[in-house]
């Protein structure tokens, strides 16, 4: 009876909402746990071993890679927020040509991604367009091959997402920027504060939750970029996302799946002390 | 003095964030009309000087574009058709919950955004290679499901909530049935939310390059085309594939910035 009534109330809201609950456990949760039991088994006995993680661990270009994708997530991240906030800021300025200069820097929002890595590969061939540039200003006379270096490399692929996902990051900044009440800074000018005190004790402050979703989303995505160092660098600067795809390409499943959880690792690592650190004390407050 | 001084540097910063982002469209365009001889050059000419159709027209005439275009165009159709199926009815369903029940299903969404495409393309493509999928349209549809059935569910969930309770109550006191709410209630009021998720959702598997990656050996999408041209170094045909691969995009884009909110980018929901 008691069955029957509760199917009653909640049957319809169970059927709608199954599918859903399905193809998440079906198609996300259970590959996710394959991959990690694929990372722990010998791939000829399918015994538990740690053997795949000792012989990537012997191979120096896991070391290498799990540098390189901490390393553009830290380049990219300041980059994109740095510049994020600066373009933001401006933008809220009133200037003659606002609406196309806000049209401009919306504009990658239109480019996918693949497209935006070869364009990018256009400016920075050695005999590309921003060498070109370089010569007519006369800075650089000998043409620079700017990935030639791992340091250059990382720079040219966070630029590239940096181009790319300006406009996300411009958005969510002039909206935060926009919630800050201007009352605050009338007050701040009657006391006479200067302009980076207004920046540290009030937008600062006002724009964490900002920050922070801005934040979380990119070092996501920066951690498991995969398309622009495919395009951009090929195989000579490995990540983390394409390490674990050139493995599989090999039919190493196992090296791949290793490549795969360690970088899940590192992505739930990095997330949860972003929030433990930052967001403490918020959670103090309430 | 000083108050023009910093106004000109103003417009100065301005303009070079301006140049820094149309230059790369620019360069892009202006590559696939190029003569040879104003790219394959040590210094490539800035200003299109001798316009030529001739690298579309080899394209076109190739004869490789029509099947990934097709192919494209059926997985991102098939995926934004299929995943409305799923999310809507469950995304109704959500918002319609108790807050804590709503913050644990968005909790769980955002751990599903978090996992690497390359962690669950493995034993994905392990598993169709076993099932005939892949190289098809359903296994590119069903894997590109995995990454935007949590993004649309996302999207609608936060536009569901804004729709009031109010109203499905008004319409059962009126003696209309759960599906009859759905359809004739909450559809109509949403479909603005509805539309934009659908367009977001189209253009994220008309640019899907990582399951691509792992689920194609002989057929083609067209970003996967993208990437055979630059892997071979072909100089025009890249920068045609990829002009074609951005026009939907940059159209479609067009239509959905008056509808953008920050919210959707960042993916969070408010409430």
């Amino acid at each position: 009876m008691k069955q029957k009534k509760f199917l009653k109330k909640y049957g319809f809201n169970i059927v709608l909402i199954l599918p859903l609950v399905i193809f998440i456990l079906g198609f996300t949760i259970a590959p996710i746990l394959q991959t990690i039991q694929i990372s722990f088994k010998d791939s000829a006995t399918s015994a538990w071993t740690l053997n795949n993680y000792k012989s990537v661990i012997d191979r120096g270009i896991f070391g290498e890679a799990v540098f390189n994708t901490l390393a553009i997530t830290a380049i990219g991240l300041v980059l994109q927020m740095v510049m994020g906030y600066l373009i933001a800021s401006m933008l809220r300025k009133t200037f003659i040509g606002k609406g196309l200069a806000r049209m401009l820097v919306l504009l990658p929002m239109g480019i996918p991604t693949m497209v935006s890595g070869v364009a990018m590969l256009y400016v920075f061939s050695t005999s590309g367009y921003l060498n070109e540039i370089l010569y007519r200003l006369n800075i650089a006379s000998i043409p620079i091959d700017w990935t030639a270096t791992k340091l250059r490399s990382l720079i040219v692929i966070a630029f590239a997402d940096s181009w790319k996902v300006m406009p996300m990051v411009v958005m969510l900044f002039l909206a935060g920027l926009e919630a800050i009440s201007k009352e605050i800074y009338e007050a701040a000018d009657v006391d006479g504060a200067r302009t980076w005190a207004k920046f540290y004790y009030i937008t600062l402050p006002q724009l964490k939750d900002t920050v922070t979703m801005t934040v979380l989303t990119r070092v996501v995505d920066l951690l498991r970029i995969f398309e622009l160092p495919k395009v951009l660098v090929g195989q000579s600067t490995p990540f983390l996302a394409t390490i674990a795809y050139e493995e599989y390409s090999y039919n190493n499943m196992g090296n791949s799946a290793v490549a795969s959880t360690l970088l899940l690792g590192i992505i739930l690592i990095v997330v949860t002390l972003y929030l433990i650190l930052f967001e403490r004390e918020k959670k103090v407050k309430h | 003095m000083n108050k023009y001084i910093k106004k000109t540097l103003f417009y100065i910063a301005i303009v070079i964030v301006c140049v820094i982002m149309i230059s790369p469209v620019y360069i892009l365009a202006k590559v696939s009309f190029s003569d040879k001889a104003e790219v394959l050059t040590q210094h490539p000419t800035l200003l299109l000087h001798n316009p030529t159709l001739e690298h579309w027209k080899n394209v076109f005439r190739a004869g490789n574009l029509w099947d990934p275009l097709r192919r494209s165009v059926l997985v991102s159709t098939g995926t934004t058709c299929l995943s409305l199926l799923i999310v809507v009815p469950a995304a109704y369903v959500v918002s319609r919950m108790s807050k804590k029940m709503k913050y644990l299903f968005i909790l769980t969404l955002f751990f599903t955004r978090m996992i690497p495409s390359v962690a669950i393309a493995l034993p994905i493509s392990v598993t169709f290679i076993k099932m005939d999928l892949t190289d098809t349209v359903l296994g590119l549809i069903l894997a590109n499901m995995i990454s935007q059935i949590p993004f649309m569910a996302w999207i609608l969930v936060s536009s569901f909530s804004g729709i009031p309770v109010t109203l499905d109550e008004a319409a059962a006191i009126d003696g209309a049935s759960k599906f009859q709410v759905i359809k004739k209630v909450i559809l109509p009021v949403a479909m603005q939310g509805i539309a934009v998720a659908a367009m977001y959702v189209w253009l994220n598997s008309w640019n899907e390059f990582t399951y691509a990656m792992y689920l194609s050996t002989n057929s083609k999408t067209m970003p996967l085309m993208i990437y055979y041209y630059v892997s071979r170094g072909s100089i025009f045909e890249r920068a045609a594939y990829a002009t074609i691969l951005a026009i939907p995009v940059m159209f479609i884009t067009f239509i959905l910035q008056r509808y953008l909110k920050p919210d959707y980018l960042g993916g969070s929901v408010k409430g």
